[in-house]
């Protein structure tokens, strides 16, 4: 993981700093660029771009290169930029960057806000960003007393020059500073050091977000703007035929309809309009390849994948054949999971205004860089023509990495000529969605005379597609490929197959099922061993490869209380598991009365290096959990005839509040570079939920969710 | 034309009467706090309160409204003083915040009633959806606000 790290850290001295002074009506203001990319355009003192911006009135404004989905980023983004700087914390204004290359995240080279690589990926980056401009303010000031620069100190954007006294501010030096050269290689505080990083500190979005002032996509509002409503061909692939919308165009409001190549929108004068006449438009779609495709087909394919050829090797440790040919006993497993919709609670949208020389486009989106490509070439203009707003998510979830209702709304407005805000029903939302791919493992166990795991043998096989993946070991074998576990002889082995369903990026991704699968398969190696299975899993956890999964796995059980007795009629599940550059442990507690599971306590530790914002690690570990947990239960996407049976929130149930368990969340004290908190912890919980069950009834749960083998679910919270 | 009284502003509207009022607020009054999140009355983002009492929108007709006073979100306090609103800046309830205006209204509604609620008591009130799994921060606010202010 360190190595993983260094690889991808920037080095600041390879990357020139580039500054500019801009006049933004209050006054000189100071910005920074990074990379030398743009050094060609550096003497542009009208462009915009930068990380921060320091008013005469003292104002810092930082623009944030990740979107804000609910994971904190508008608030631990700045806390690393304000650690270095200085600055007064209450003069910070927070806004969106614009589309522009210095904001591609440093460790993925795109400008999108995914695979929690936030903090992770531009920890290193900010911190210099904030120290270089430090550096030149006191300068600046220092210059302005004539003194020496070592001789001055910073406070909350106050700047002070010991021996004499004097004092000045960031706003009245940061016209100076911005003349400045920038420094190539800003010292960095020490961690002992930090006044911000690692204390809880107030989200900056909580305010708009209690008031209803907070503006997401659908808030959009552009004068002389239409609605649509969208109507998608139920069945994946499909393309649409023909349309009669004569009925509609009598409806009131009715403005026009468009035709799109899988389906129609219709446009009115509001979206409650647009979506009644739209009722009235007749469709005949073409259906596509996939119209015979079900949930049984789905499972066939994946399962008959374990004899196909073709597998991509992620692991090959040793000789796995020879070493389960040779074993006293072999263990034998099959998991698989379904599909998954994300139901952001927002439904996908997009605003567009489309001219002739000209696309502005509002949405809330993970995937700003690709969004406005994607106007681009759904407009027919070049990507710069195109003006893209950011606006907050109403959840992501990975949902919002992808482009198509951004395509739909260019398209839309370029047909009417007008802007228009493109909003999908949530029955559109749940049916065509780019699904969480169902997945399936069969795993071999070889355990030896003496009672050692001498070999693991996992072919995963999953529905979706090489493209989906980075290069590299395939990444729908993380989880299985690269855990700890000392296992001498390990083959992991993968498979695509896409079915034709739409899949992409569900909260964790590949971590969402393989944990589930390979902490279910460890438990049912434990068991045969006849070993508890938090000592079972610490006997495979060896030397400083497993140090961090250890750390994880230790602090879960010892709040849990592991090797202490628990009421009558109570079982632990016990899981751990890395999950993007983080090690993440989970110990639940329940009781199973008539197949009824009572989920008494929900323990989550994570090893997550430099925790930044102590208070929303926590809410991300409680929440990942609950996405996890909703799956765990409940969530299956069923396909027939090749489209979504399920509609909405009454066939496809969410954990609601009165179902919420008791957690609590634990940070391993780390000073590690720090890992991504959004989505590991939403891995562990359905293994330590299936072990659990596995302990209090015997039964294994090879598949999820657990509905779907007569378990019913209640939270256990102790009455008040 | 339908008359109704949305924050204490008197509204003349023309829209048809089987419009739901979130629709209504969102596109004709241009009141987006109050927000869509299923269209069937199930996930209460488009809670506001109808002569004080929490109703779901997305599915109410605006006809059904006629000459009743409708509080939204932005209608709760002027600036964010109501003891939910504060309840939930000092627990720092909201992740992405979509479902929160819903979320508050609802419980601003069952703290009228009910200024003491029990666990069971909010377990049956609280009935909106949230995805991000605010859950239990949010039974810690309201027993918060229930603190403040409502005795």
């Amino acid at each position: 993981m360190k190595q993983n790290s260094r690889r991808r850290t920037l080095n600041l001295n390879r990357r020139a700093f580039i500054k500019s002074a801009a006049v933004l009506g209050s006054g000189l203001v100071l910005g920074f660029r990074l990379p030398m990319a743009l050094a060609a355009k550096s003497q542009d003192v009208r462009n915009p771009h930068g990380f921060i911006r320091i008013a005469p009135d003292e104002t810092i404004q930082l623009l944030l290169p990740s979107v804000e989905m609910g994971q904190g980023s508008n608030t631990s983004l700045p806390m690393i930029i304000m650690e270095e700087l200085g600055g007064d914390w209450s003069r910070i204004k927070v806004e969106p960057a614009p589309v522009a290359d210095i904001y591609k995240n440093p460790w993925i080279h795109v400008q999108m806000t995914v695979g929690s690589f936030s903090v992770r990926g531009w920890y290193d980056e900010l911190r210099k960003v904030g120290a270089a401009a430090r550096e030149m303010l006191v300068q600046a000031a220092a210059g302005e007393w004539d003194v020496s620069p070592d001789e001055c100190t910073v406070n909350h954007g106050v700047i002070t020059h010991n021996p004499s006294g004097r004092s000045t501010s960031f706003g009245k030096v940061a016209g100076r500073a911005a003349d400045l050269p920038v420094p190539q290689d800003p010292p960095l505080k020490s961690a002992a050091d930090f006044q911000l990083i690692g204390k809880p500190v107030a989200r900056t979005d909580t305010p708009l977000k209690v008031d209803g002032s907070a503006r997401y996509g659908i808030d959009t509002i552009v004068p002389d703007m239409l609605y649509a409503a969208v109507r998608a061909c139920p069945t994946f692939g499909g393309t649409l035929k023909s349309h009669d919308d004569s009925a509609a165009r009598a409806m009131p409001g009715f403005r026009a309809t468009v035709p799109l190549h899988n389906g129609v929108a219709v446009v009115a004068t509001s979206w409650w309009r647009a979506k009644k006449a739209l009722e009235k438009v007749k469709t005949e779609f073409d259906r596509g390849k996939v119209a015979g495709l079900d949930n049984d087909k789905v499972s066939t394919s994946l399962r008959s994948g374990f004899d196909a050829d073709g597998f991509a090797v992620a692991r090959n440790d040793g000789d796995a054949k020879a070493a389960l040919a040779s074993a006293e006993r072999v263990v034998e497993a099959v998991y698989e999971v379904p599909y998954l919709a994300h139901t952001c609670m927002e439904p996908m949208n997009c605003t567009a205004d489309v001219r002739a020389d000209h696309c502005e486009v509002w949405v809330s989106t993970q995937a700003p860089g690709p969004s406005k490509e994607a106007a681009a070439r759904a407009a027919g203009l070049p990507s710069d023509k195109v003006t893209l707003h950011s606006e907050f998510l109403g959840g992501g979830f990975g949902r919002r990495g992808e482009v198509d209702f951004v395509e739909q709304a260019v398209a839309v407005s370029k047909a009417v000529g007008r802007p228009v805000k493109l909003l999908w029903s949530r029955e559109e939302d749940v049916q065509h969605d780019f699904y969480r791919p169902a997945a399936a493992i069969r795993f071999r166990g070889g355990i030896d005379k003496d009672g050692r795991v001498t070999a693991l043998d996992a072919r995963v096989v999953t529905a979706s597609a090489p493209g989906f993946h980075r290069p590299g070991p395939p990444a729908y074998t993380e989880g299985i490929y690269n855990t700890a576990y000392t296992i001498p002889n390990y083959y992991v082995t993968g498979l695509n197959r896409d079915l034709g369903i739409p899949f992409g990026f569900w909260r964790a991704v590949n971590y969402s099922h393989n944990p589930y699968m390979m902490e279910g398969f460890i438990d049912e190696l434990a068991h045969t061993l006849q070993q508890d299975p938090y000592h079972f899993r610490r006997s495979l956890l060896q030397g400083d490869k497993g140090r961090r999964h250890l750390g994880a796995l230790d602090l879960a059980a010892h709040k849990a209380g592991w090797d202490k007795p628990l009421p009558a009629g109570h079982y632990r599940g016990i899981a751990a598991t890395q999950a993007y550059g983080s090690w993440i442990a989970n110990v639940v507690e329940i009781s199973v009365k008539d197949n009824a599971i009572t989920l008494h306590r929900v323990v989550c530790a994570i090893d997550c290096g430099v925790a930044v914002n102590p208070d929303t690690i926590n809410a991300q570990l409680e929440g990942g959990m609950v996405y996890g947990l909703t799956a765990a239960l409940r969530g299956i996407i069923h396909i027939d005839n090749g489209a979504v049976v399920e509609s909405n929130f009454n066939d496809y149930p969410v954990l609601m509040l009165n179902e919420m368990p008791d957690v609590e969340t634990y940070v391993v004290p780390s000073g590690e570079h720090p890992g991504g908190v959004g989505e590991p912890g939403t891995a562990p919980i359905a293994p330590a939920l299936a072990n659990a069950v596995f302990a209090a009834t015997g039964k294994r749960i090879r598949t999820l969710p657990l509905n779907s083998h007569g378990f019913s679910y209640g939270a256990g919270r102790k009455q008040a | 034309m339908i008359e109704l009284t949305v924050n204490g502003r008197k509204h003349s509207l023309d829209v048809e009467d089987d419009t739901p009022l979130l629709w209504v607020l969102r596109d004709e009054l241009h009141l987006t706090g109050t927000k869509f999140g299923c269209g069937i009355s199930l996930c209460g983002a488009c809670t506001v309160h109808l002569d004080g009492k929490p109703v779901r929108t997305c599915t109410l007709p605006v006809s059904a409204v006629q000459g009743k006073a409708v509080t939204t979100i932005e209608g709760l306090s002027k600036d964010r003083s109501h003891p939910v609103q504060q309840a939930w800046i000092a627990e720092e309830v909201p992740q992405c915040g979509y479902c929160q205006s819903g979320m508050i209204m609802a419980v601003a509604a069952l703290l009228q009633d009910n200024p003491a609620p029990s666990d069971a008591d909010i377990d049956s009130a609280v009935t909106n959806i949230c995805r991000c799994g605010t859950y239990n921060r949010i039974r810690r606010a309201v027993h918060r606000a229930a603190g403040k202010g409502q005795a």
